[in-house]
């Protein structure tokens, strides 16, 4: 099941790289996200799991799409200067960046010990998330529904067409 | 070794589908010239933090502040999505497109 949902997830972010139609580039971001949530699933957390169908598969990701559709820019315009010096460096700098990563994440010893010394954990409930969220964190939510509001204005303000 | 770790799920094994994650993010950031398609690579590398997040969180003993804190990014992000669109929407009213390469100056 992991695997399965990992590839799904891989596949959906490389598809998402060579795509070249912006529409579908979206809906490949949408089978990436799905593919994420299974992996919350699998993590014990069916609370993520949710927030990541509700807020990326769908939120996001019908917000972008209706952005490309509303722009028309569904094709990527041919480039004035293809830069291709720097086109190969970021993708070596990505390269070596990957394989360095999963490179430290195998020789890791304390990850390893972290690893061997886990109980299974009981699922993530909404119950235990709002008990947490309400006392311990009640400062930062309210933060965020103060940033929810700006940046909701900051929208509007943005886009409003100059009088 | 990495086949045979990657076969069950592990902390390893979630920690390694995040890098890639990320990686694969970041290279879309960094190669694709549509503002709207950097933008998606965007909320992918948002997504691989929060894949990373959540694995500590269960090989923590199902610490429930993971969830807490997923809670409060994917609040960032929707933030973070709302202002960059219409950004990208004004942008778009200046120049009539979404290449990044054009827009290479804040004037008109």
């Amino acid at each position: 099941m992991f695997l399965a949902f990992a590839l799904v997830t891989l596949g959906g972010a490389f598809a998402l790289l060579i795509q070249r139609n912006a529409v579908q580039a979206g809906l490949c971001m949408m089978l990436s996200f799905f593919g994420m949530a299974g992996l919350f699933l699998l993590l014990a957390n069916p609370v993520a799991a949710a927030l990541q169908i509700i807020v990326y598969s769908g939120a996001i990701t019908v917000l972008v799409l209706f952005v490309v559709m509303l722009l028309q820019s569904h094709r990527e315009e041919p480039a004035e200067h293809p830069r291709y010096i720097q086109k190969a460096i970021s993708a070596i700098l990505v390269i070596v960046l990957a394989l360095g990563a999963v490179k430290l994440v195998y020789s890791s010893e304390t990850l390893a010990n972290m690893q061997a010394v886990s109980p299974v954990p009981d699922p993530i409930t909404l119950q235990k998330l709002g008990e947490q969220l309400f006392s311990e964190h009640l400062v930062a939510l309210e933060a965020m529904g103060l940033l929810l509001l700006a940046a909701m204005v900051a929208a509007v303000i943005l886009i409003k067409k100059e009088a | 070794m990495s086949i045979g770790l990657l076969t069950y799920s592990s902390l390893q094994a979630y920690l390694i589908v995040s890098f890639l994650l990320f990686t694969v993010g970041l290279s879309i950031a960094l190669l694709r010239r549509n503002f709207l398609v950097q933008f998606m690579g965007i909320e992918l590398m948002l997504n691989a933090a929060n894949l990373a997040l959540l694995a500590f969180a269960k090989w923590r003993g199902g610490d429930v502040s993971g969830t807490v804190f997923y809670f409060l990014i994917i609040a960032v992000a929707a933030c973070e999505a709302a202002v960059g669109l219409a950004l990208i929407i004004g942008l778009f009213r200046h120049r009539r497109s979404t290449d990044t390469d054009g827009a290479n100056s804040l004037r008109q």
